[in-house]
């Protein structure tokens, strides 16, 4: 049986886990979202992930947990951080990355990181779930909006608004305030993601700025998101196209290197989804972001608000 | 377990329970509550009383909660809820000699919520260079020594001071020797166990506290094998010690704490008074040295930098890195953070800031923070070594 490890990270919303050959390459990877920090959510992972990759549990060499809920992830070789794993994973998917920004549901960190993947220094959020995937479903919310709508609600926006409080709570309560006075949706989308990305500034503030910026977890894959980060980092983001699994796929290959006895750049580079750069020559589009481009048009405030009033969640 | 360090372990959680109990045994003498840092604690031993360092206790701020605005320290928040609870009536006088703003909120709340209790208030300048401080110094010293004498209607002994003087000398020097011999790795102690080392010695009768050291020393201290990855040194933490929780959380992140410089640690400890001067001049010249040995970012000296003095104990210690312990809203240490944070930048030496509160740590990201330095030194190290 050829060598084969696994990485399974368990976030505080979602369960990835990526299993990878003796060269570092992505075997099967598997994202799920079953509830916070959910065992359920982690087996699930793990089942389907060895189904994918035709094994059976005992076929791995090493299996290796991160991620929030790392220690309760049942019969693993060890554990690592996840910025150990995220700083890991990038230098394999990104080669060259200097700087890792990393959005989960519930927190949000700053890393850099050297040409092998080592951290060199890095910054997290403390307790406060601002600028992470909670605080957008905070804004969904108010804006009373489905979570993949508000990428395009955002980048329709153009006027910055003031959104002072960066706490998710009071946020709800300063947006119930921004729609009382009848600010454009849009607008207030924007504002927000722009605040958001400011704070998240603060923190590679806290380690210092590097380029290449790779931007990894689930809310990398809002382009609104990655749109505004790049525009504040006034620098290009670049996106993995699986950025939720860069932590797994970091663990599975520290458990490789660990079997092999050496650590050095292996693994599989990945296609890039998009580097952002944030700038919008044409007002409203990305100038190298081919997969957003057709989305980024104006929205229709009024049909909008209409197509939400017939969809309105619970 | 070692039996000393179960009873230095005991006092150290529950300093009122001690204190009652000294009460109840010594009817005819006072206990004098300090506030930390600088107080001569000698001065009080040699007037009789027994001079507890009040600490921050471990239940949830309640009934004080709101006297002191958000934004004071946890420990000066404590204080005031402690006042609040009638916690501190146990203490038959205050005394404090650091004129921290915040420290001088709590005061107020004690001094409010207890009129009929003394507190006694002297004021060190902060400033170590100018020509007229050791002259300023000595002033405050004698106006303290009056304070102290007022407190209890009889004037000072100096005989007696002196004899107070050797007896805390011999109680740092006992405690430096375990200090030491962490450092030099002799002795394994946790964290908690040195932390309880110097919070009972803050507490507890002086004497009492020498013979369990000498006993502990002379039976020899049994101490775990820490199969440790890295050696970390803890810097900060002024007035109140850190959550034994904690210090728990990084040895259980695979750090070994193997010298620190805190208030309940090096800090309190480093400095004799020396016993061949007039005791009130060596009290006086005490304050001068211990800033030296282990400076403090409330003072400001031109020729001793907290900075200085903790890459150069990083470098003694062979400590792979350090945890900053902050209390948050101590202003001094915020003050002088950027300087540490550029003084180990520039040496290369990985570190960790953790802010601490009076409650609700989150535990599991720090957890998450520690052990990512952890992996980030003994990765580098494991890349470095192949």
């Amino acid at each position: 049986m050829a060598l084969r490890t696994m990485g399974v990270d368990l976030g505080s919303t979602t369960a990835k886990a990526v299993v990878v050959d003796e060269a570092g390459g992505i075997v099967a990877h598997r994202v799920v979202q079953m509830g916070a920090v959910s065992r359920r959510g982690v087996a699930a992972a793990i089942d389907a992930v060895l189904d994918d990759a035709g094994l059976e549990r005992g076929d791995l060499g090493q299996v290796i947990a991160t991620g929030y809920g790392r220690r309760l992830v049942p019969d693993v070789d060890r554990t690592f951080t996840e910025i150990t794993c995220h700083a890991r994973g990038v230098a394999a998917m990104c080669p060259g990355a200097a700087l890792v920004i990393d959005i989960g549901g519930q927190d949000s960190k700053a890393i850099r990181v050297d040409e092998v993947g080592l951290v060199d220094d890095f910054a997290m959020n403390d307790r406060c779930a601002s600028g992470t995937g909670r605080f957008f479903e905070v804004l969904a919310r108010a804006l009373e909006c489905r979570l993949d709508d508000l990428d395009d609600l955002a980048l329709a926006g153009g006027q910055d608004l003031e959104v002072s409080s960066m706490c998710a709570t009071f946020a709800e309560t300063e947006i119930i305030s921004l729609l009382a006075e009848g600010e454009e949706p849009t607008d207030i989308a924007a504002s927000v993601h722009r605040a958001v990305s400011a704070r998240t500034l603060g923190l590679v503030s806290r380690v210092g700025r590097a380029a290449p910026v790779v931007m990894t977890g689930g809310v990398a894959r809002s382009r609104a998101a990655v749109h505004f980060l790049a525009e504040s980092l006034r620098a290009p983001v670049i996106v993995p196209a699986e950025p939720q699994i860069s932590g797994a796929y970091g663990a599975a290959l520290l458990g490789l290197e660990s079997l092999q006895g050496e650590t050095r750049v292996i693994g599989q580079a990945v296609d890039r989804e998009h580097v952002h750069t944030g700038q919008q020559p044409n007002g409203r589009d990305c100038s190298t972001c081919s997969l957003g481009r057709a989305k980024y048009q104006p929205i229709d405030v009024e049909l909008w608000t209409a197509s939400i009033a017939a969809d309105r969640r619970p | 377990m070692n039996a000393i360090l179960d009873r230095l372990a005991e006092v150290a959680a529950d300093p009122d329970r001690y204190v009652v109990e000294w009460k109840r045994t010594h009817p005819d003498r006072k206990v004098a509550g300090v506030l930390p840092m600088n107080f001569p604690e000698e001065l009080l031993h040699a007037a009789g009383f027994l001079p507890v360092v009040i600490q921050e206790n471990n239940e949830p701020d309640t009934e004080g909660r709101v006297i002191l605005a958000e934004f004071y320290c946890g420990y000066t928040r404590n204080l005031a809820d402690q006042a609040a609870k009638g916690r501190l009536k146990i203490y038959d006088a205050f005394f404090l000699a650091d004129h921290c703003v915040q420290l001088l909120g709590a005061a107020d709340v004690m001094r409010f919520k207890q009129p009929h209790t003394p507190i006694f208030f002297g004021q060190f300048i902060a400033s170590m260079s100018e020509p007229s401080t050791p002259a300023r110094v000595r002033g405050e010293l004698d106006h303290i020594v009056a304070e102290v004498e007022r407190s209890t209607g009889v004037p000072l002994d100096h005989g007696r001071l002196a004899e107070s003087i050797r007896l805390y000398n011999r109680d740092r020097a006992l405690l430096r020797a375990v200090f030491d011999a962490r450092r030099e790795g002799r002795v394994h102690l946790s964290s908690k166990a040195m932390q309880n080392l110097v919070k009972s010695s803050m507490v507890m009768d002086k004497a009492e506290h020498i013979a369990l050291l000498e006993q502990l020393l002379s039976d020899g201290i049994e101490s775990h094998d820490p199969h440790a990855r890295v050696r970390l040194h803890l810097s900060g933490h002024f007035c109140h010690a850190p959550k034994q929780a904690l210090l728990e959380l990084f040895e259980d992140c695979g750090a070994e704490i193997v010298d620190d410089d805190l208030y309940h640690g090096r800090r309190y400890i480093t400095t004799d008074v020396r016993e061949d001067l007039e005791p009130v001049a060596a009290l006086s010249q005490w304050y001068f040295d211990r800033n030296v040995n282990v400076p403090c970012p409330t003072r400001v000296q031109h020729n001793a930098d907290w900075d200085t003095y903790l890459t150069k104990a990083v470098s003694e210690s062979g400590a792979d890195g350090v945890v900053i312990l902050m209390a948050k809203f101590c202003e001094p240490h915020m003050l002088l953070y950027p300087e540490l944070r550029k003084a180990l930048e520039a040496r290369e030496i990985p570190y960790l800031l953790v802010e601490t509160e009076h409650a609700g740590l989150p535990m599991e990201t720090l957890r998450t923070r520690v052990e990512a330095l952890v992996e980030r030194i003994s990765r580098r190290a494991a890349v470095a070594a192949s």
